[in-house]
């Protein structure tokens, strides 16, 4: 039961719809640095967790303590946005879904494909629910990535993963005429699914930039948790 | 004995293991000429580190128990407690803890903050030991100290500032830059000895300006006057610098950094200094126990001399003349002769000998002061007993002790091995709270239960080598437990008429599940169950915990509310409310949905990088849940939590995978569910060795 209002509180739920978040393809957040784009994926990947479903979160940037604190805070966030909720429920429930979310902390230059290849054969060899989801914190896309994104392409396929990035855009940047920053621009032909994140007034707009039903829909969310904001 | 306080240091040396604690601990007796040889650990010689007094502790070239020592450095005595570095024997290191001062934290400079330098971190801030670290073996390819000391930071939370830094790194280290004298120190002779004092040299200059600079900013939180002198630019003397160390160290709010080689014999006198001028004496701290007398009361110890004395055993040994027993005398004075008593039982005991230690070697003293650490012969006494002058009922506050997860049965070779396996466990469990021993009256058998495989197997060990006792090892046995579920009512009436006074008792409430090990609330009214009686139902109830029902495992979790019942007049007795309690537990028990709780450790494994992948497939084969992992410069951690009953064996499957270049740490972390499937496993065996006991 709380698993499901927390699933409709989320800002992922309604900005991209829960069932979109899994759909085998590729989705970004951009945003320029420092908007939100690691604690909406956290978002994302929190929907997919109280889905009792496995979530594995790769991060460039961060420490495997910064990311645990960033799903604790993630969680407070949308328990909080509830109202009231019993605090030994929710600390259950917490207890009971944090388990299914691996983090893996690699830096920029020792991240490869195959080593999380390696890592999704084990489960494979151990018998063993795989994740559903992969999330990628950090990667760097002003940098080449096309040799990489087509592995993780293959790789998704393979696992029958769905693969979420952050994207970090540049303030100086102009956008281009679609709209999106240049660094989808790059790649967007792999990417089914993007949320771009801007500060707005006292408040961040989430814009919806790829997602058939909904590309160019706004949502306006709280820049201190990123729950969906008071309109 | 040094009388002088100030001029007293108990400290402990604690860390991961295999980053050099015994090897730095061997150097400082070889430089304050405790000994007059080194031996290495694992050394060519054969002989041994002499901190490492076990055989065993020498052939695995890990450190087992703590070797309590003396040694006196700049005038100042300086009892050292070597600590080991498995989480298996944390209990040792607690118990150090508990009786040191301060501690010397070792951090290896490749691989930087360990886990077990983590749980080391945890202990000393629960009995809040102040600390200095020392960043060794930088004669090590990929050392970096700088690195270790944001680790500290980063991982530990530590106000780590860095008072030295190196003179070359990896095999051009040569010594260090002091950066509160401001001159380079070598170390020369054939062990390091002659420490040799120079100018700084010339292209190190700026980055030791530089970090000097960094320091004093760090520092000067910690004195007024430093402050004054560094913003009024006016000449700053080592002395104000050593003082605002001292102060922030004391106060836990400043980890001072130190580096060197402790197997090359570099800079291991600086740290001896470091520990004389920044650790905290026996008068720095606060030392308080519980006043029997007293409503249990804090007290604070002081370390007068001449007030009644107070000591605590913190570690039992088998000497060659009786049992030794190491003190630490927190007020007055253990003398030679004196009678103190044992708070625990309160039976008196009388001081025969007083030594004092080194390693495995004794010196006879008359008298152990408040501050100092020493050891009494032939007093039959438990790990943790608090001994005290006939005049004061005082207690030191109780040791974190676990409850052990793993059980073995063992069973001796022959009537010999039988005795002396009896002598050497009536040793162990005195000399380990962690480690319990008990028979089991089905099977006969006899059981031991630790905090690890390891544990276990080095008591075993020791039974072996040290008291000639061969046992027979069954396979280990994971502390299941057992819980419910969900809230189930009951209502029980006992009663029996076979001949001569009847029983009767009738109980009714429910049980759910609680957080708590057991509660037992009395919610009877108007005398339905007379007053007198209802100790006798919990008693019923708390019989019943002993062994679940079907499964046979401790049951815990279980609040019991007594609501209603009856008696009879004549019939109704103590015996028939505890049966009739008995009747309702078992009525209710299955009802709620009872489960199997089995013991998850955390489980840290650090690999190089290459195994990452390997190790983590292990981890998930194991039904274990990978919490992270993380890469750090050549090796990642992976810290995960893995079923008790699925790591058996698992370092020789490490082993192998990693081709050896992996290890790893385990501690209990908590009691979880058991998926149905394993229950059901379980279930099964239980059932055919109850069958096999039938037969």
């Amino acid at each position: 039961m709380l698993k499901n209002d927390l699933i409709l509180r989320s800002p992922a739920e309604k900005t991209i719809g829960a069932e979109n978040i899994t759909n085998g393809q590729f989705g970004a957040v951009l945003s320029r640095a420092g908007v939100g784009k690691t604690g909406f994926l956290v978002q994302i990947a929190l929907t997919r967790l109280l889905c009792d479903e496995k979530v594995l979160h790769i991060s460039l940037c961060d420490t495997i303590e910064k990311i645990t604190i960033r799903y604790n805070e993630g969680y407070t966030s949308l328990v909080e946005s509830i109202g009231y909720v019993d605090a030994q429920i929710a600390e259950h429930l917490w207890d009971e879904i944090q388990h299914h979310k691996t983090g893996i902390a690699y830096s920029q230059s020792t991240f490869s494909v195959n080593k999380i290849r390696d890592y999704l054969d084990s489960f494979k060899g151990a018998d063993i629910t795989l994740p559903t989801l992969m999330i990628i914190d950090g990667l760097d896309f002003d940098t080449d990535l096309s040799g990489m994104l087509s592995d993780l392409k293959q790789l998704q396929e393979d696992f029958g993963l769905c693969t979420w990035f952050s994207m970090k855009s540049h303030r100086e940047e102009p956008l281009k005429r679609n709209g999106y920053p240049v660094q989808l621009e790059n790649y967007d032909m792999l990417f089914e699914w993007a949320v771009f994140l801007v500060p707005e007034e006292n408040k961040i707009q989430a814009t919806v930039l790829k997602d058939g039903d909904r590309t160019d829909q706004k949502f306006l969310l709280d820049p201190a948790t990123l729950m969906p904001a008071e309109e | 004995m040094i009388r002088d306080l100030k001029r007293v240091r108990n400290i402990g040396i604690s860390a991961h293991i295999d980053s050099g604690k015994t090897t730095l601990t061997e150097r400082i007796l070889f430089y304050t000429n405790r000994i007059h040889k080194i031996n290495e650990v694992r050394g060519k010689d054969g002989t041994g580190a002499v901190m490492d007094s076990m055989e065993l502790e020498k052939e695995r070239g890990i450190t087992i128990a703590s070797a309590a020592t003396h040694c006196e450095w700049d005038n100042h005595a300086v009892n050292i407690i070597d600590t080991p570095g498995h989480v298996d024997f944390t209990v040792e290191v607690e118990r150090s803890l508990r009786v040191l001062d301060g501690v010397v934290l070792i951090l290896c400079s490749v691989s930087g903050v360990q886990s077990q330098s983590i749980t080391v971190d945890q202990q000393m801030k629960r009995y809040e030991v102040p600390c200095i670290a020392f960043v060794n073996k930088c004669d090590r390819s990929g050392a970096n100290p700088l690195k270790v000391c944001n680790q500290l930071k980063e991982k530990l939370g530590h106000n780590s500032v860095m008072l030295q830094l190196p003179i070359g790194l990896e095999d051009k280290h040569e010594g260090i830059i002091d950066l509160v004298k401001m001159k380079a120190y070598y170390f020369e002779g054939d062990n390091g000895e002659e420490m040799v004092e120079a100018q700084i040299p010339a292209e190190l200059q700026g980055d030791a300006d530089a970090a000097r600079e960094e320091m004093l900013d760090a520092v000067s939180l910690f004195s007024e006057e430093l402050t004054d002198a560094v913003l009024e630019e006016a000449e700053i003397t080592e002395e104000m610098i050593m003082s605002a160390v001292r102060t922030g160290t004391i106060a836990r709010e400043m980890t001072p950094v130190f580096l060197g080689s402790a197997y090359k014999n570099k800079a291991v006198q600086p740290l001896l200094n470091a520990v004389i001028d920044y650790l905290p004496c026996p008068l720095d701290i606060k030392n308080e126990a519980i006043d029997l007398d007293n409503d249990e009361e804090a007290v604070i110890l002081e370390s007068d001399f001449d007030k009644p004395a107070v000591a605590l055993a913190f570690k039992l040994e088998d000497g060659q003349y009786g049992q030794l027993t190491y003190i630490r005398v927190y007020q007055g004075c253990v003398k030679k002769g004196d009678t103190l008593i044992n708070a625990r039982d309160h039976k008196k005991v009388k001081i025969g000998r007083l030594i004092r230690m080194h390693s495995n070697q004794t010196e006879d003293v008359d008298a152990v002061p408040a501050g100092h650490i020493g050891a009494m012969f032939g007093i039959d006494c438990a790990s943790g007993d608090t001994f005290v002058s006939p005049d004061v009922n005082y207690s030191m506050m109780a040791m974190h002790v676990m409850d052990p997860v793993i059980s073995l049965s063992i069973t001796p070779k022959d009537n010999k091995a039988q005795i002396n396996m009896s002598k050497a466990l009536n040793r162990f469990t005195k000399e380990d709270p962690t480690f319990k021993t008990y028979v089991d009256h089905e099977t006969g058998d006899t059981i031991i239960q630790g905090m690890g495989e390891l544990h276990l197997e080095v008591y075993v060990e020791r039974m072996k080598r040290e008291y000639s006792a061969e046992v027979a090892t069954g396979q280990p046995r994971v502390a299941y437990r057992e819980t419910i579920t969900r809230k189930a009512p009951f209502n029980y009436t006992h009663k029996k008429q076979t001949g001569g006074a009847g029983q009767f008792g009738r109980v009714a409430g429910f049980m759910e599940p609680t957080e708590e090990e057991f509660e037992f609330v009395n919610k009877i009214t108007g005398g339905r169950i007379p007053t007198q009686y209802i100790p006798a139902c919990e008693k019923g109830f708390v019989g019943c915990l002993v062994k679940g029902p079907s499964l046979e495992f401790p049951v815990t979790g279980i609040k019991v509310t007594l609501e209603d019942g009856a008696y009879h007049a004549v019939d109704s007795s103590e015996m028939a409310f505890q049966s009739a309690a008995r009747g309702g537990f078992l009525e209710a028990y299955n009802k709620a949905k009872p489960v199997i709780m089995e013991p998850i450790m955390k489980v840290v494994i650090e690999t190089p990088n290459e195994f990452q992948g390997a190790c983590m497939g292990l981890i998930n084969q194991r039904r274990g849940i990978i919490q992270g992992s993380q890469e750090e410069g050549v090796m990642s951690v992976i810290e995960s939590q893995v079923p008790l009953s699925d790591m058996f064996g698992f370092s020789t499957v490490l082993r192998s995978a990693t081709q050896g270049k992996a290890q790893f740490t385990m501690e209990f972390s908590s009691y979880k569910q058991a998926p149905l499937s394993v229950a059901e496993e379980i279930a099964k065996k239980k059932a055919e060795e109850k069958a096999a006991k039938n037969k």
